[in-house]
């Protein structure tokens, strides 16, 4: 046993102090009463201020010696040796991400590493430090580098799981940036072990060692890991995924309905480890369908799951051009592009149009709109040098996400426009001889092309459909993408022209207000369902949908890893000098005190 | 100038009300009571032979024409009530607030004061370690100022023995008798309320404590005097020694009453703080003394 607070031995004193109170006596004001032989014959010494007397026997005496014998015990604080070993500075990483919320341990694996935790916390020696990291999409410091306990126990409380996943080496960056160089740390990462994979090299190492706490027993699960809407010239129907990843056979239903009401019910076996394809009717008035087994495993975050029925609204575009099918076709593949194809001839300045494509024509006055202009003709605004040839292409940013998935190895261009003196925007795609595509943000998306397609190979390639949808999509990106996103992934709304508000309802139906005008970025994704997006247009109000789905293979399989792969430490970093923790007796001696100064107060109003 | 015993405007009110005796009594001179002497009023009693010194005036001639003896007619004598007043002015009286002597004085010359305006015949009595007569009795409404001032001129203290009373109380007349005491001194009560009943009085115990001695309104360590004897003790008041305190005075309170309800006394419990009208008007009333 150690006693971590000895100097409060002194407060011993107080025994013999309350034995001297005993030997004095009291100085009592007189009080007249009518009749003294009604009162009891009872005196007891309760506030001595008059020596002596004779020391007489006395319960409340030897109540008060022991109350004060406990409270002396508990000052000390007496502590017994823990089985936990602590650095100077633990640092505490939980995990808080979906897996966390299963339910092979009881509560939840959430609950059980938050019990350990605190464990932890109740055994930590007075000059020890804790940090507690919230280990989720993006980690957070919950508690700093204290020694507070009760500052700790608040701040594991604050911690709740989320739907998200677990970024560890994000989560390891914040711990090995608030080590400071020559802190004796270690960290202890209770998790399941479900984590996204270490990115980071850590090429020096970290600074402290990982002790990993496994958290969960059972991976037997079944899931729904994917749900797809798609839409034919002859139908709507839904693709919906389900997987057993379980050791054992599984049966359940399925249960399939839309937002009007129940469409399917249907019963479902799974042997150990079996995926199975589901096709199902979507309703043609369906604005969402959702998926639902009662699976009754462990895990109630992927057994449900929702898609967006309804087909996004359609942009209209204007390709202007005296005949290209290569770009006509590259613009029809977007689903929601209603493409008109005119002469230059026809063309009208002022058109309603969301983007407009000029193909060897440029008109007198540009369209306040994206835009994209293909090889202008000599004079015009956009026009550039004279024609030069060129050789090789290649990306001016190989990360550019314009140029995503675009392979320009086999492209090559016979001539172009010089663009080396433009001042349209930034190269794209160039050459040695002269920038051969231009892009720019402002004052709207646009893109301006130094060569006529059909002098270059580059239709013929897969290059060039994917260069004008990602080119599209950069101009004209779906107001309300319908597809299915992961929690607390962010999400890209681009509000309706001339909308006056955009209001986001979450599934719980708490709303959030995205600014109008410029394209928003929306986080707020924690929560798996239907997101609405309400946006006021001249008064009038236009509901979308997306939808926040788990779908997440490397959640739902759910058994706990038996070990992780860590980055190594730091070979500079001397093993820390750990000591066990305590367990604090102090609390049950103050609650024997507290006691016995209840039976003190009851032998005194029994008079003894 | 000092302050009356009672308001003027109570003394009209008191007016109004009489002391009620249960059976008639026998007094010297004529008043409004029912007397058990036979005597000139116009409520027939009884007839008896007559005998030689009677008032021939009281032969009933009718009686005589069918009897042919000589009946005399008697009446129910109307005299006064002899009402006796012992007042408790001992040390223990001398305590409370408002004082208990001092409200004990005020009703003891409310009570005469009913008795006075209904011409019956007050004697007052104080007491503390023995009797101190408040001299000749007193009669008529004329008389009451002089009783007040009496009662007010009596010091307040000393010890209280009720043995002391035996003696003044067995020479009264039979009649009414009120004892105004707290009942707390150290002698019993009880051969005073024995006393009371052997001279066939018609009485009444009016015990008068303190709401400050029903209800001690302080606790932790004090040295207790006694307000009589002057005897010092010292106390710790705790919640289970108050207990004990209010237990031991409703034991005694209890003792009084139980002894005056033996021997056919009425009792009333009373508290300082209570006013005299409502003593007068309710309390009095509610035991029969008053009506």
């Amino acid at each position: 046993m150690s006693f971590l607070a000895p100097a409060a031995a002194a407060l011993a004193l107080t025994l013999p102090v309350i034995v001297a109170l005993y030997f004095l006596r009291i100085r009592r004001p007189t009080r007249v009463v009518p009749a003294l032989h009604l009162w009891p014959d009872q005196i007891r010494d309760r506030q001595a201020n008059v020596p002596w007397q004779k020391l007489r026997f006395s319960w409340l005496l030897l109540l008060q010696l022991l109350v004060a014998a406990f409270l002396v015990s508990a000052a000390v604080q007496p502590a017994l040796s823990a089985s936990v070993t602590f650095a100077p500075h633990s640092i505490v990483l939980l995990d808080a991400s979906a897996s966390m919320q299963a339910r092979d341990v009881q509560p939840s694996r959430f609950d059980e590493a938050r019990r350990q935790i605190r464990a932890m916390i109740d055994q930590l020696a007075p000059q020890d430090r804790m940090t507690l990291i919230a280990l989720e999409s993006t980690p957070r410091i919950a508690g700093s580098a204290t020694g507070d306990q009760d500052a700790l126990r608040r701040a594991l409380d604050g911690i709740n799981p989320t739907n998200g996943p677990a970024d560890l080496t994000a989560a390891l960056s914040l711990a090995a940036g608030i080590v400071k160089p020559g802190d004796d740390a270690r960290a202890y990462l209770f998790s399941d072990g479900i984590v996204e994979p270490v990115r980071a090299t850590f090429a020096d190492g970290l600074p402290f060692p990982v002790e990993y706490h496994r958290i969960g027993l059972s991976g037997e699960n079944v899931a729904l890991t994917s749900l797809v809407v798609r839409t034919s010239a002859q139908s709507r129907a839904a693709y919906l995924r389900v997987q057993n990843f379980g050791q054992q056979p599984r049966s359940f239903s399925l249960e399939w309905r839309s937002d009007a009401g129940l469409i399917d019910v249907r019963p479902m076996t799974l042997a150990a480890g079996q995926a199975h394809d589901v096709t199902l009717p979507v309703p043609a008035a369906a604005t969402t369908v959702t998926a639902h087994i009662n699976a009754g495993d462990i895990f109630s975050l992927d057994d449900s799951v929702t898609a967006i029925a309804r087909v996004p609204r359609a942009f209209r575009v204007l390709l202007v051009t005296p005949g290209n099918v290569f770009l006509e076709q590259a613009l029809r593949l977007r689903t929601d592009f209603q493409v008109d194809v005119i002469a230059p001839a026809a063309y009208v300045s002022g058109s309603a149009y969301a983007m407009t494509v000029f193909d060897r024509f440029s008109p007198p006055s540009l369209p306040d709109s994206p835009f994209i202009v293909l090889d202008p003709p000599a004079g015009s605004p956009l026009a550039g040098g004279a024609a030069i040839g060129v050789g090789r292409v290649r990306g001016s940013d190989a990360g550019d996400p314009l140029l995503a998935n675009v392979s320009l190895q086999d492209v090559h261009v016979a001539r172009s426009q010089d663009l080396s003196a433009s001042t349209f925007g930034r190269t794209l795609i160039t050459s040695v001889q002269t920038p051969l595509v231009l892009v720019r943000e402002e004052p709207f998306r646009q893109a301006l092309f130094g060569f006529d397609i059909h002098e270059s190979d580059f239709p013929l390639r897969i290059g060039f459909p994917i260069l004008v949808q990602n080119l599209s999509e950069w101009m004209l990106p779906p107001s309300v993408p319908s597809h299915s996103f992961h929690p607390d992934e962010l999400v890209t709304i681009v509000p309706e022209t001339g909308a006056t508000s955009v209001t986001v309802i979450r599934p719980d139906g708490s709303r959030r207000a995205l600014a109008t005008g410029s394209v928003a970025t929306f986080g707020d994704t924690d929560l798996t369902g239907v997101y609405t997006v309400e946006q006021t247009v001249a008064g009038k109000t236009d509901r979308s949908w997306f939808a926040v789905n788990l779908f997440s293979d490397a959640t739902s399989q759910l058994k706990p890893a038996a070990q992780l792969t860590l980055p190594p430490t730091r070979n500079a970093t001397a093993a820390p000098s750990t000591h066990r923790g305590f367990i604090q007796v102090w609390p049950w001696i103050a609650l024997v005190a507290l006691g016995l100064v209840i039976a003190e107060w009851l032998a005194f109003h029994r008079g003894l | 100038m000092a302050t009356p015993l009672l308001e003027p405007s109570l003394l009209r009110r008191l007016e109004a009300l009489a002391v009620l005796v249960r059976r008639a009594v026998k007094g010297q001179i004529g008043g409004e009571r029912r007397s058990v002497s036979r005597g000139r009023s116009p409520e027939f009693a009884d007839f008896r032979s007559y005998t030689p010194g009677d008032d021939y005036r009281l032969i009933d001639w009718n009686a005589y024409a069918r009897l042919d003896k000589f009946m005399l007619r008697l009446f129910v004598a109307e005299e006064e009530l002899p009402l006796s007043m012992f007042v408790d002015l001992s040390g223990s009286m001398d305590w409370g607030r408002p004082n208990k002597a001092l409200t004990a004085k005020r009703l003891a010359g409310a009570i005469s004061y009913v008795a006075l305006a209904a011409l019956d015949r007050v004697r007052l009595t104080v007491f503390a370690a023995g009797p101190t007569s408040g001299g000749a009795p007193y009669r008529g409404r004329h008389s009451a100022q002089a009783l007040f001032a009496r009662i007010q001129s009596f010091p307040v203290g000393g010890p209280t023995d009720y043995s002391r009373l035996v003696w003044p109380i067995s020479r009264q007349r039979p009649g009414m008798t009120i004892l105004i005491t707290d009942g707390l001194g150290e002698s019993p009560l009880e051969p005073a309320i024995t006393a009371l009943q052997l001279a066939r009085q018609e009485g009444a115990v009016l015990q008068m404590l303190a709401p400050q001695e029903l209800e001690p309104d302080w606790t932790g360590d004090a040295r207790l005097r006694d307000a009589e004897t002057g005897a010092e003790r010292e106390f710790t008041s705790t919640p289970a020694t108050a207990r004990g305190y209010r237990t031991a005075l409703a034991r005694r309170t209890g003792e009084i009453e139980e002894a005056a309800r033996r021997r056919g006394l009425r009792f009333a419990p009373l508290t300082s703080d209570q006013p005299i009208e409502d003593m007068v008007q309710r309390t009095l009333r509610r035991i029969g003394l008053l009506g």
